[in-house]
C-alpha cells in the first residue's frame, strides 16, 4: 500500500521537471537542428531546405572563419592565463603567514561583480583621453619608468626600439579599437575576472592535501620548492585542474558581454566570437537558419568538452 | 629541507606579488566609484584625487535650457547619482531585477525539491532514466540554446514579457543534481517516523525535507541570484522592445549606448548602484557566497 501510494509520489513530483527538461533543454536543441538546415526567418510562415550549406559556409566563408579563430584564441588564451594565475595565487595565499583572507577577498571581488557593468568600466579605464591606463603611462614617459622598461639596461636591447619608447613618441594604443589590441584586451578583461574564481577551487584542494605527503617527500630527498610542488602538490590537484579547466573553457567559450559593450565583434573581425556570432546573426538580422548553425556547432564543441571532463575525472576516481 | 618554517623574504616577496595583483585587481573599482563622485571636468583633467573635490560645478545643460546660471550650479557626486536615477528608469531596473531574480530562485526551488526528494528517496519505475536524463542535461548551458528558445517564445508571442525572463531558468537540473545527493545523506528513519504520523510525501517534501536542505538551498540561492541578477545575455536576446522590463545590465547598456561625453560620471554612478549590492552583501558574507557561486566546483 505505501509502496504504491509513494510511487505514485515518485511520479507526481518528478513530472513537472521532465516536462521543463523536455520543453525548455531538449526541444531546442531539436529545434536549432531542424533550423540550422534551413533558411527560416520570423515572421515568415515558410523556409526553403539548404541541406548542409548553412554549415558549409561556416567552414568556408572568411568571417566564418574568423569567428572560429576568435574564439578559439580567447579560449586558448584566457583558460591557460587564468588558471595559472589561479594556481599562483592560490599557492602564494595558501602559503602566507597573515592577510590570506584579505587578498582571497580582493581577488573574489571581480566575480561577483556584474561583468558587462565593469566591461563598461574597464572602457572608460582604457579611455585614450580620460581613462587613467594610458594616463598612467604617458606620465611615466621621459622619467626612469621608461628607461626601466624600455629594457635598455638588459645588454644588446635597443631602447628605442621597445614598445614602451616607441608608444612615448606615437602615443599609447586605443585599446579596444586598434586590430593588434582588442582581442588581447577583451581577453585581459576576461582572465581579470576569471582568476579569482579558479584562486577559490585552488585553494580548496590545497587544504585537501595532508601535510604529511609534503612532509614525507621532503625526508625522501625534495629538497626544492618546486620538486615538492611537481612530486607532490600537482599531482594531487589533478582533480582540480580538471574541472577548472573544462569549466573555464566552456565558460570564455560563451563570452558575450564585453564583446557586445565594448567591440561588437570588430576592429575587422578580430573579436568576433561565436555567441556574439549567434546573437548578430540571429536577433539583428534575423538569419535564424545560420544563427541555428554556429548554435549546433557551439553546442557540440561544449558537449564535446564536458563529456571529456567527466571521463577525465572518472578515470581519476577509478586508479586513486 | 625543513617545510615547516618560513622565510621572511620569500614572505614579503609574497606579498609585494600579491598586492600588486590585487591593485590592478581593484582599479576598475576605484575607477567606478572615483569617477561616480566627480564632475565633469575632474574627469577630464583628473584633478581631485579618489574622492573629487565635491565643489560646485555649473552644469551647461541646465544653461542651456535656458535656465539662470546661479540655478544651475551642482554638488557633482549628487548630480551623477541623481542623474543615474533620472535619465534613465533605474528604480525600474533595479526592481526588474529583483523580480525577475526571486521569481527564477522560487519557481527553480518548486520545481527541483520534489524532483530531487523523488530522486534520492522513493522507489519508482524508471527513476534511473529520469536521472540519467539529468546528467545528460547538465551538458547544456542554456546560454548555448538561447536561439532556439528565443524562436520558440517569439512563435507563442511571450518576448518582451517577464515570462520570457524567467522561463528558461524555470528547470535548473544543476539544481536537480546538487539536492539530490543532499537528499541522500538525510536518514531513511527520519522519512518513515514522518510516514507513520499520517504525512504525506507532499508534507514530507516541504516539511521535512525542505528544513533539512536549508544550508544547500542558500548556497544555491546565491549561485542563482549571482547568476541572474549579472546575466545579460539573455535579456538581451529577448527583450527587443520596451525598456520597462530591462534588467540592470540592460539598462546600465542602454545608459551607455546613448552617451555623450558629459555622461560618464552618472554613467559610473550607475554601475556602481547595480554592483555594489552584491558586492556588499560578499563583503557580509564571504564563506557563504564562495561556497554558493564555487558550488558548482563540488560535482
Amino acid at each position: 500500500m505505501i509502496l504504491r501510494h509513494t510511487r505514485l509520489a515518485g511520479y507526481s513530483f518528478v513530472l513537472p521537471a521532465l516536462v521543463l527538461m523536455f520543453v525548455i533543454l531538449l526541444v531546442p536543441v531539436l529545434v536549432a537542428a531542424v533550423l540550422s538546415f534551413t533558411d527560416y526567418s520570423l515572421g515568415n510562415s515558410t523556409a526553403d531546405w539548404l541541406a548542409w550549406k548553412n554549415y558549409e559556409k561556416i567552414f568556408t566563408r572568411s568571417s566564418y572563419q574568423k569567428m572560429l579563430w576568435a574564439s578559439a584564441l580567447y579560449v586558448l588564451i584566457v583558460v591557460p592565463v587564468s588558471i595559472a594565475l589561479g594556481l599562483a595565487a592560490a599557492l602564494a595565499i595558501h602559503s602566507l603567514r597573515f592577510g590570506a583572507n584579505l587578498y582571497k577577498t580582493i581577488y573574489f571581488l571581480p566575480v561577483m561583480a556584474a561583468l558587462l557593468a565593469m566591461a563598461i568600466v574597464w572602457e572608460t579605464a582604457l579611455h585614450p583621453t580620460i581613462g587613467i591606463v594610458n594616463r598612467s603611462l604617458e606620465a611615466g614617459c621621459g622619467g626612469w619608468v621608461e628607461t626601466f622598461f624600455s629594457w635598455g639596461w638588459i645588454s644588446g636591447v635597443d631602447p628605442e626600439g621597445s614598445w614602451y619608447a616607441s608608444s612615448c613618441e606615437e602615443g599609447f594604443p586605443l585599446w579596444l579599437g586598434e586590430k593588434r589590441y582588442a582581442l588581447a584586451t577583451i581577453c585581459f578583461i576576461g582572465i581579470w575576472q576569471a582568476f579569482g574564481f579558479n584562486m577559490v577551487l585552488y585553494l580548496a584542494g590545497l587544504t585537501g592535501i595532508p601535510r604529511e605527503l609534503i612532509q614525507a617527500a621532503a625526508m625522501d630527498g625534495a629538497r626544492s620548492g618546486w620538486q615538492r610542488f611537481r612530486l607532490v602538490t600537482w599531482p594531487m590537484l589533478g582533480p582540480t585542474t580538471v574541472f577548472v579547466v573544462t569549466i573555464t573553457a566552456i565558460r570564455s567559450f560563451q563570452v558575450f558581454d564585453t564583446v557586445e559593450a565594448l567591440t561588437e565583434g570588430g576592429p575587422s573581425k578580430t573579436t568576433y566570437v561565436m555567441m556574439y556570432a549567434i546573437y548578430e546573426k540571429a536577433v539583428e538580422q534575423n538569419l535564424m537558419g545560420m544563427g541555428s548553425a554556429i548554435t549546433i556547432v557551439f553546442l557540440m564543441l561544449v558537449m564535446v568538452m564536458t563529456a571529456l571532463q567527466r571521463y577525465m575525472v572518472e578515470r581519476r576516481v577509478h586508479y586513486s | 629541507m625543513n617545510t615547516g618554517t618560513y622565510s621572511t623574504t620569500g614572505e614579503l616577496a609574497k606579498h609585494a606579488t600579491l598586492i600588486l595583483g590585487a591593485l590592478i585587481v581593484i582599479l576598475p573599482f576605484y575607477v567606478m566609484v572615483s569617477f561616480s563622485l566627480k564632475s565633469p571636468q575632474e574627469i577630464g583633467t583628473h584633478a581631485g584625487g579618489f574622492f573629487g573635490s565635491q565643489q560646485a560645478f555649473l552644469d551647461q545643460y541646465c544653461v542651456k535650457l535656458g535656465n539662470p546660471e546661479a540655478d544651475c550650479w551642482r554638488n557633482p557626486a549628487a548630480y551623477n547619482y541623481g542623474n543615474a536615477f533620472k535619465k534613465a528608469p533605474l528604480l525600474r531596473y533595479l526592481l526588474n531585477g529583483v523580480i525577475v531574480t526571486v521569481s527564477i530562485f522560487v519557481i527553480q526551488v518548486l520545481i527541483a525539491l520534489p524532483c530531487a526528494y523523488a530522486l534520492a528517496k522513493l522507489r519508482f519505475w524508471g527513476r534511473e532514466l529520469v536521472f540519467g536524463l539529468v546528467l545528460f542535461c547538465l551538458l547544456i548551458p542554456v546560454h548555448a540554446i538561447a536561439l532556439p528558445l528565443y524562436i520558440m517564445l517569439a512563435n507563442v508571442g511571450l518576448t518582451n514579457t517577464y515570462a520570457a525572463l524567467v522561463i528558461p531558468w524555470t528547470i535548473s537540473v544543476f539544481g536537480i543534481f546538487l539536492m539530490r545527493q543532499f537528499f541522500k545523506t538525510v536518514p531513511d528513519d527520519l522519512i518513515d517516523a514522518a510516514r507513520m504520523d499520517g504525512m504525506s510525501e507532499f508534507g514530507i517534501v516541504w516539511k521535512v525535507m525542505l528544513p533539512c536542505a536549508i544550508p544547500a538551498l542558500m548556497a544555491f540561492a546565491i549561485f542563482s541570484v549571482v547568476a541572474h541578477w549579472n546575466d545579460y545575455f539573455w535579456p538581451r536576446v529577448v527583450l527587443t522592445g520596451s525598456r520597462d522590463l530591462y534588467t540592470p545590465p540592460l539598462g546600465l547598456r542602454e545608459f551607455q549606448g546613448g552617451l555623450d561625453g558629459a555622461d560618464t560620471g552618472p554613467l559610473m554612478a550607475t554601475a556602481t548602484v547595480i554592483v555594489i549590492p552584491l558586492l556588499v552583501a560578499f563583503l557580509l558574507a564571504q564563506r557563504k557566497f564562495i561556497e554558493g557561486i564555487t558550488l558548482s566546483g563540488m560535482k
